[in-house]
């Protein structure tokens, strides 16, 4: 039986009609790069679409299925990369003017990964500025807008990532996370997005923006698409320095729809008290996304789970701490540039990631020494669960025009933690409000990628917000 | 809401960083108003512990493996 719009296929689902013969790798890239071209003039999520190429590498993988040769979930899946990513011979501006016409010899390993796993790359994906400074309308690429509603904001840095999953012009795709740049983009934009453990997935290739706190995953519609990316993209690379030898689990095999036996801590104090007492009255969540959260614990508990309470230190020392490490280390990576020729930066990057010039050696020291409290503290604490909650965004999506410079510093993070401790965090969806995704985070021990995403598929399996879709989804009209 | 940084104060900061304020002056009367986010992150960085100072054996752990 044909298929009418393949683009409306989840990944796990197009890999399995490519297999079965019944869709073919060019219709498929061809349906996202129709989409592509009518849809992207007024999302902006891409700063580079790659039709020729992809056109040529879905023909190939076509022509390796003739031939017998199937590379497995991946082979043909069109997919796009955030701009950060290194691609041979592939312009990679990192959003920057400072590398607007950058052509890199080598591949990230992550894309050389996906790469060999047959994956095809329609073209690259605006990010804010090295990963840091956005949105930012005085840059060369406009930015991403949200699929949900084109006047909201996406989040960021992820944001052309998660939109072109979000609108249906994509498969997935890959971000980066140092502070939130892939669990946040996955809550506005009703996405799966993981940070997997630090160490896990290779950074090699990849524009850094803080070295001990970068993270790359893939953002994606459904959570068995996040296992079939992370299959592909786990494991050691022994040219990134940080990354780690552990073995690599079969992730789609961990996915079960019941949670029984499982124990989940939850972190409520973060967004019930900290958000506030920390950050003050505009970080307070909305009442919405409390009841929310509190129906996604009930629905956890309906599954199996026994729920416990987990009390940690307050939100703002974890989200601080992240906050001194990444400026210090991305102000010493683009000292040179800032010094000499700081009118080649973007306003948000260059007022962003100059706080950094201002912190001292010891503001450094004490945040290291603190990093490491409060992981033992996190280890401590979790010891007798499986699994951890906590909140993402507190609120919808907010306007693209609402936000500041600097109001990324000034409100409460709930991805921050879990960059700091380096554990896996998967954001999902856990309803809507006014239209816009709201979404939750698991967190699990160091690399227990598997048991996040069981936890993940079995919640998304029960609510079903996954299947929810944005207008700018749908089918485009048929000539 | 912190006070504002002295003109002197400012001063002293851009030169011990090196910046130039003449290169970009609209992007650093911006970056000035973004300082009195420096100075909750170098308190909050300095609070476990009930805002005493650390043990002097709290170092940040750097461990060396057989792998090098």
């Amino acid at each position: 039986m044909a298929i009418a719009d393949p683009s409306q296929l989840s990944l796990a689902e197009a890999g399995r009609a490519i297999a079965g013969g019944e869709l073919s790798p060019v219709t498929l890239t061809e349906s996202y790069l129709a989409r592509i071209a009518a849809l992207d003039g007024e999302l902006h999520s891409y700063v580079l679409v790659l039709t020729d190429q992809a056109l040529a590498a879905a023909r190939a993988a076509e022509a390796e299925l003739k031939a017998g040769r199937s590379r497995g979930a991946l082979h043909g899946i069109p997919i796009g990369l955030k701009d950060i990513y290194k691609t041979k011979g592939i312009r990679t501006t990192a959003g920057s003017r400072v590398y607007e016409t950058h052509v890199p010899g080598e591949d990230a390993e992550t894309w050389a990964r996906l790469k060999n796993a047959g994956a095809v790359l329609l073209g690259k994906q605006e990010t804010h500025e090295f990963a840091i400074g956005g949105p930012d309308f005085t840059l060369p690429f406009p930015p991403a807008r949200n699929p949900w509603n084109l006047a909201h904001y996406p989040a960021g840095s992820s944001s052309g990532s998660a939109a072109a999953v979000g609108a249906h012009l994509c498969a997935a795709a890959m971000g980066s996370d140092t502070g939130g740049s892939i669990r946040g983009p996955a809550a506005y934009c009703g996405l799966v997005g993981l940070k997997p453990t630090y160490g896990r997935v290779s950074r090699r290739g990849v524009f850094p923006l803080s070295y001990s706190l970068d993270h790359c995953g893939p953002l994606t519609r459904t959570v068995e698409d996040c296992a079939l990316m992370m299959q592909a993209l786990a494991g050691y690379d022994p040219l990134d320095p940080a990354s780690a030898d552990v073995p690599v689990s079969d992730y789609t095999r961990a996915l079960a729809p019941r949670l029984d036996g499982v124990r989940i801590g939850v972190v409520r104090h973060f967004h019930e008290h900290d958000a506030v007492a920390g950050f003050g009255p505009d970080s307070a969540p909305l009442p919405a996304y409390v009841a929310a959260f509190d129906a996604a614990c009930r629905t956890l508990e309906r599954l199996g789970a026994t729920l416990v309470d987990l009390e940690l230190s307050p939100l703002i020392d974890y989200a601080d701490t992240n906050r001194v490490i990444l400026l210090a280390e991305a102000y010493a990576l683009h000292e040179t540039d800032y010094r000499e020729r700081p009118q080649l930066f973007g306003r948000h990057m260059f007022a962003r990631i100059g706080l950094g010039a201002f912190l001292t050696a010891a503001d450094y020291v004490e945040a290291l020494r603190q990093r490491r409290e409060l992981c033992a503290e996190f280890a401590a604490a979790t010891a007798g669960v499986d699994v951890v909650i906590s909140a993402n965004a507190t609120g919808p999506a907010p306007r693209i025009d609402a936000l500041t410079t600097y109001t990324t510093f000034e409100r409460a993070s709930y991805t921050a933690p879990w960059n700091l401790t380096g554990s896996p965090a998967l954001s999902v969806p856990i309803g809507f409000v006014d239209g816009l995704p709201l979404a939750f985070q698991l967190v699990g021990k160091p690399f227990d990628e598997a048991g996040v995403l069981r936890a993940g598929f079995a919640f998304e399996q029960a609510t079903g917000f996954h299947r929810e879709r944005p207008p700018i989804a749908a089918s485009l009209p048929t000539r | 809401m912190a006070a504002p940084i002295s003109d002197e104060r400012w001063a002293f900061l851009l030169e011990r960083a090196g910046l130039d304020p003449t290169k970009a002056p609209e992007r650093f009367a911006e970056l000035r108003e973004g300082y009195r986010l420096v100075e909750r992150l170098q308190k909050t960085v300095r609070r476990t512990g009930g805002g005493q100072a650390r043990d002097r054996a709290a170092e940040p752990a750097h461990i060396f493996s057989a792998k090098g």
